[in-house]
């Protein structure tokens, strides 16, 4: 099992949320590739290509992540993929993958028992890739199933619940510290601050805040990001809660507040989507 | 010519930005001003750089004469290139008055005996900065021009600047040579590094307005007094910023590390962690202008006045790396920073 979603491991994915798709059916992968393979050859010939001047095919792969889901209600993931193949070397049919984007849905029962039988909830979206494809795969999606992508944010709020989670995790090797790094842009001379702490000790740290195993309360949250920031305000006297935090990352996974993550553990794969495909229905709704 | 030659020339003009490459030749004078004439300097500098080089040709010049371009140009930009200071140790009282010819040859000798194949250049600019580039080679490969060090010596200092090039194997040489040629003991790495040299230098030369650290206890009425509002508390908190930053522009950085050894404390009341072990800790700070930042801080609401004094001693201590350990005793708040 780990091995199917292991491509999908330490790669950086621009986070979406997804508006239920009208008349979707996971029987039509293969329909589905082909009409957006010659919508993209068409938006080619309209110059609104991305490689200008190089001739090049575009393949186009949509499939099915059946251990991309959380309960049974959930959809299961759908993955599309775009690989260029160049027309000089068509025989030896050498293929480079240049974008793919995956669609889930984890314990998103909150939004699918909500929808009409004709809409599926796949409320979650990831990209890895050129932008500008990004942008057309979107536009026929949007355009086929009635829906609309929107950028995920990440709220510093969110953040934090993120790294008092991710620190608690239990892994093996524990090499990667947990980093947060903090940006004040308004001053006249921005400034930002990256502040590691060594995992072990974070996790000792959590697992006094932490009163229940396997559940996490708000206000653990918040005592534990102020502990780390007494503990900087103790030597710096800079307030780390005045300045934005930006970034999480540890040795389960990175989240940029411009909705960029990336995941570094397939263990603890289903625990980041949940929370992601949270985010993304509270976006929705 | 020589290809190499050439192309370095080449490379080395694109570097330099359109308008500045006229008076860069004329400060080089390797080609002649009548030479100079000839160039159109207004073409796209692909152009010019092509007619720089074919003068170059008909001058025959060498790599010699190339590298005394690189190091024009950058002692003009220096902010290119990352610098580490560098810290020479003489022991007794020998005060020799530095022989300049003499420098020079005991550098080359120690280099060359080392390491056939590697290029250096002087050149000496008025405030006895003497500026040095260094090209690499191995035993069996001409020194390499992309690869080059820069060391800038005062001369009436024991400071030293360093721009190592990727091969990091070549700084104990070059420290070596350096310290043989100055007529020094050893030389130790300071823990201050930036791309700006002329702050590195400021730090070092103590060239900036600096902060009067002193302690003054205030009278005890003024201590206890309840927290001033509105505008006294932001006069008080420009005060007390230029107390501890000094008047004038900060030394310009950009970076500064703080590897953490202390103890977590926290209020006993939140049951928290209670190690006896230290809380380690890995803080970076990032800006285009440091020092400048971190003054703005406090006049923002998001620290304290006075900032803390592992940041505000940054120039004095003239360091941007440090260890923070946890000082024992009487004073269990305060840290030492060995």
């Amino acid at each position: 099992e780990p091995q199917r979603t292991a491509f999908l491991l330490r790669k950086q994915w621009t986070l979406y949320s997804v508006t239920p798709l009208y008349r979707f059916s996971p029987a039509r992968l293969r329909d589905y590739a082909s009409l957006l393979s010659a919508f993209i050859a068409a938006e080619k010939q309209k110059g609104l290509a991305v490689e200008v001047g190089v001739e090049l095919d575009i393949k186009v792969a949509v499939s099915s992540l059946p251990d991309l889901k959380g309960s049974d209600q959930d959809q299961a993931g759908i993955l599309v993929q775009l690989s260029l193949r160049s027309q000089a070397s068509k025989k030896n049919s050498e293929e480079k993958m240049v974008w793919s984007g995956w669609f889930c849905c984890v314990f998103g029962d909150d939004l699918s028992k909500n929808v009409p039988e004709d809409f599926t909830c796949l409320p979650l979206f990831l990209a890895n890739g050129a932008e500008s494809y990004t942008s057309i795969v979107g536009s026929w999606f949007q355009k086929t199933f009635d829906c609309r992508f929107r950028r995920l944010a990440i709220s510093p709020l969110s953040l934090s619940w993120m790294a008092a989670m991710w620190t608690g995790c239990k892994v093996d090797k524990t090499t990667s510290a947990m980093e947060l790094v903090f940006s004040v842009p308004s001053l006249p001379y921005p400034l930002d601050i990256s502040y590691a702490i060594h995992p072990e000790d974070a996790k000792a740290l959590w697992d006094t805040v932490q009163k229940t195993p396997g559940e996490i309360t708000q206000e653990e949250v918040d005592v534990f990001m102020d502990c780390l920031y007494s503990h900087f305000h103790r030597h710096f006297k800079i307030h780390l809660s005045a300045t934005k935090l930006v970034k999480v990352s540890t040795a389960i996974a990175s989240a940029h507040c411009d909705g960029i993550i990336k995941f570094l553990q397939s263990q603890y794969l289903t625990g980041v989507l949940m929370l992601l495909t949270e985010l993304a229905i509270s976006q929705i709704q | 010519m020589d290809e190499t030659v050439a192309e370095y020339i080449r490379r080395t003009v694109l570097k330099i930005p359109r308008d500045e490459i006229k008076t860069m030749l004329q400060k080089w004078g390797f080609l002649s001003e009548k030479q100079l004439q000839t160039i159109n300097f207004h073409q796209i500098k692909e152009n010019v750089s092509q007619d720089v080089v074919q003068l170059c040709e008909a001058n025959s010049a060498d790599i010699k004469q190339a590298a005394v371009l690189d190091i024009i140009y950058n002692h003009i930009y220096p902010n290119k290139r990352m610098w580490s200071v560098y810290q020479m140790n003489k022991t007794g009282e020998e005060t020799e008055i530095f022989d300049l010819t003499d420098f020079k040859k005991k550098f080359k000798r120690r280099l060359q005996s080392a390491l056939k194949n590697v290029t250096i250049s002087f050149r000496e600019y008025e405030d006895n900065a003497i500026w040095i580039r260094v090209a690499w080679g191995t035993p069996y490969t001409k020194p390499n021009q992309y690869k080059t060090s820069y060391v800038v010596y005062h001369s009436q200092t024991p400071y030293v600047f360093i721009s190592a090039s990727v091969l990091k194997s070549n700084l104990p040489l070059l420290c070596q040579a350096l310290v043989l040629a100055s007529n020094y003991h050893d030389i130790r790495e300071m823990e201050l590094r930036s791309h700006s040299l002329n702050s590195l230098k400021d730090i070092v030369f103590k060239r900036y307005s600096q902060n009067f650290q002193t302690y003054h206890p205030r009278p005890l009425q003024e201590r206890n007094a309840a927290p001033e509002s509105g505008t006294n508390e932001k006069e008080r908190i420009q005060r007390v910023n230029r107390e501890a930053f000094g008047d004038g522009p900060q030394p310009k950085l950009e970076f500064a590390q703080y590897k953490l050894e202390t103890m977590f404390k926290s209020d006993p009341k939140m049951d928290v962690l209670d190690k006896k072990e230290p809380f380690r800790c890995l803080v970076k700070f990032y800006s285009p202008h440091l020092l400048e930042s971190l003054k703005s801080l406090a006049p923002a609401g998001m620290a304290d006045a006075p900032l803390s004094p592992l940041l505000t001693c940054i120039p004095q201590k003239a360091r941007n790396y440090f260890k923070i350990r946890e000082k024992k005793g009487l004073f269990p708040g305060s840290f030492v920073s060995p």
